[in-house]
């Protein structure tokens, strides 16, 4: 079995007295869709924010490549290779697609003017290559559809050096269609084999189209795991909803 | 499935159609209505040498600090302290002319008085910036405040060093120094010299002086020889600074974090925009622009007094209004404020033209003009956000 590039053991997080993660474990190979699933309030997103430098965990350690990383900041994970897509994707509304995309990180040339033309032709390619044709890169984001917009900030992340890509339900806010194109692009990040994917949702099926690992959280701790291949025939839908049982829920749906 | 893909949604644009597009052709036709209704009822005085002359230098004194408003604005900022600013650049500039640097460091020359003041301003304008994005409080209340603080500075200084709170009978510094007369002097004069030589040489072909009133007209003294000599040297400053502004703006990296911490300062952070510098700097960038427009003021005139500025942080915010600066930030361009500088410094001025009318209708032009800008720009905000 290949090396993870990350890994993370024993996980804790606490928000004062609150214990948001106890104790998570969890890889992330190259090449691999990573879903990560749990009921609201499982603790998903507190998972990510401290692998993407946001939070510092109370306890417990992540490793990079083998060698224990401490992240003080956003900046630090980057650094790392973690690239983060959050649910409100951090992009600027008003601004074209390619000052978006180079935002923060610029090419500039000796006199710090930018190089416009270079810029648009590199997020026009790195749009292309994952999976939308943009035509025009001056296009302000805020006339973009969801899907597009989630391609552009997975895009800009793989750009700039990402090997961990975290999505945080890239899929929820979208329409039927729109929810495939972006399905299909998580597929064409995973084909190109370097990078590893870390992919929160809610939806059963999204996650059974494209994850190759899975990991259930539930109150902070993780309640099941292992590859697609693994939890073949067991109940991924118990395991999603914390445990709990459907078939008591349609028990007492009947009562009612 | 058909073979369609999204470049195909996109239809090419006629150069025609991507203009009428752009944010400034509100602002680019309010200018030209303004220009073309004022040439005909001035009979063409505002646009002869003279008025040319007199309206470029209002134009250039909006010009410079509503370029600095509109940076920050666009930065998702306001200040409101520019006009206070003004006169507290002026109060320490002339003092300095006139009664020596601080500390007893010994005469000033002018370039020494606009340095130190120029430190001055600029560690205010950072301070500014500081309290504001330390404090998270909004713009508007901070430079409320210092309004306030700084209009009272100006005065309370002019009386307790000064005893009156107006210098005038400055020495004309433009004479010696060569620093004086780049900041108070004129400038371009090679273009009212070639001006005046062709009105004289119209007027040899036999077209009489008195006929001739845009080629000759306010240009000649009572001996018939050319008496207008430049424009004002803030004209250059106002075209030095817009153009630098708009470089930096649409062109450099600083533009882009500029226009990213107006538009979601959470996302710019979020990759690796330093927020808190940009506006800092946009807050120092206000005050230089308050600094010149007092430094132009004092080298011209050799005068200076407490209420210089007064209510121009308004003027320059409604100006970057007028010219397609959104309230909310992250959007903006420097032309359209170049534009809206023009109209607003053209219709200032049009009761030296026009005497019939009342000099107050300026306001209320003003005010009409920026409530039809705030809804054009609302208009363009939505169609680029998509309707949100
Ligand atoms: N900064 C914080 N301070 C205190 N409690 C927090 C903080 N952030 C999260 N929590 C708590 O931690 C728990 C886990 O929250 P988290 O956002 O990680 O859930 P999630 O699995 O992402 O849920 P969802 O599916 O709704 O997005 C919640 O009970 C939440 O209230
Ligand atoms: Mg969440």
């Amino acid at each position: 079995m290949a090396e993870p590039y990350m890994r993370v053991e024993n996980i804790v997080k606490k928000f004062g007295p609150f214990i948001a993660l106890n104790g998570v474990n969890l890889e992330v190979y190259p090449g691999e869709v990573h879903a990560l699933l749990g009921d609201n309030g499982a603790g998903k997103s507190t998972l990510i924010k401290t692998l993407a430098g946001v939070h510092a965990p109370t306890s417990g350690q992540i490793y990079i490549e083998g060698q224990p990383a401490n992240f003080r900041s956003p900046r630090d994970a980057s650094n790392a290779g973690i690239g983060t897509v959050y649910q409100d994707l951090a992009l600027n509304q008003l601004m074209s697609v390619t000052r978006n995309f180079f935002m923060g990180r610029e090419i500039t040339n000796a006199f710090g003017s930018m190089k416009m033309d270079e810029m648009d032709k590199i997020a026009h390619e790195e749009m292309l290559k994952i999976g939308i044709d943009f035509s025009d890169p001056t296009q302000a984001v805020g006339t973009m559809s969801g899907g597009q917009r989630q391609t552009l900030a997975i895009a800009r992340a793989i750009h700039f050096g990402a090997r961990v890509l975290i999505l945080d339900e890239p899929t929820s806010a979208l329409g039927q269609k729109q929810q495939m194109e972006v399905l299909k692009t998580i597929k064409r990040v995973r084909a190109r084999g370097d990078i590893g994917i870390i992919f929160i949702t809610h939806n059963e099926i999204h996650s059974k189209l494209v994850a190759d690992r899975f990991t259930f959280l539930a109150l902070g701790q993780v309640i099941g795991e292992g590859t697609k291949a693994e939890l073949e025939g067991q109940d991924i839908r118990r395991l999603m909803a914390g445990g709990a049982d459907i078939g008591q829920l349609e028990k007492e749906f009947a009562e009612l | 499935m058909s073979d369609r893909s999204e470049s195909d949604r996109l239809q090419r644009e006629s150069w025609l159609q991507s203009t009428i597009r752009r944010p400034e052709i509100g602002a680019f036709i309010v200018m030209i209505v303004i220009i073309v209704a004022l040439l005909f009822a001035s009979n063409g005085k505002a646009f002869n040498a003279l008025g040319l002359k007199n309206n470029i230098k209002i134009i250039s004194q909006f010009g410079i600090i509503a370029l600095g408003a509109a940076m920050l604005m666009i930065a998702g900022e306001f200040d409101l302290s520019i006009g206070s600013m003004i006169g507290f650049a002026g109060m320490a500039m002339a003092m300095m002319l006139k009664w020596g640097l601080p500390f007893g460091l010994g005469a000033a020359t002018p370039f020494t008085a606009f340095a130190v003041t120029l430190v001055m301003t600029l560690a205010l304008g950072w301070f500014i910036g500081w309290v504001v994005v330390k404090s998270g409080l909004s713009s508007f209340i901070v430079t409320l405040a210092f309004l306030f603080f700084l209009r009272g500075v100006t005065e309370v200084s002019y009386r307790l060093i000064n005893q009156s709170t107006q210098i005038s009978g400055l020495p004309d510094f433009k004479e010696e120094s060569w620093f004086a007369n780049i900041i108070g002097g004129e400038v371009f004069g090679w273009f009212y010299n070639a001006w005046f030589a062709l009105g004289k040489w119209v007027e040899g072909m036999g077209i009489d002086r008195t006929e001739q009133w845009f080629l000759l007209g306010g240009n000649l003294n009572r001996r018939g020889e050319q008496w207008v000599e430049g424009f004002d040297a803030r004209f250059f400053w106002f075209i030095l600074i817009a153009v630098v502004a708009w470089f930096v703006l649409s062109k450099t990296r600083m533009g882009n974090w500029i226009y990213a911490t107006g538009d979601n300062k959470e996302a710019a952070r979020a990759n690796g925009v330093p927020v808190n510098s940009v506006k800092i700097g946009l807050f120092m960038f206000t005050a230089f622009c308050a600094t010149m427009f007092a430094a132009c003021q004092v080298f011209d005139t050799n005068t200076s007094d407490a209420a210089k500025g007064n209510l121009m942080e308004l003027f320059a915010i409604a100006i970057a209004v007028v010219g397609g600066t959104l309230m909310t930030g992250g959007f903006g361009s420097m032309l359209g404020v170049v534009f809206g500088a023009i109209t607003v410094g053209l219709v200032s001025n049009a009761v030296f033209f026009i005497p019939e009318i009342d000099g107050a209708w300026f306001r209320v032009f003003l005010g009409a003009i920026l409530l039809a800008a705030v809804f054009a720009n609302e208009r363009i905000r939505k169609r680029i956000t998509g309707g949100i």
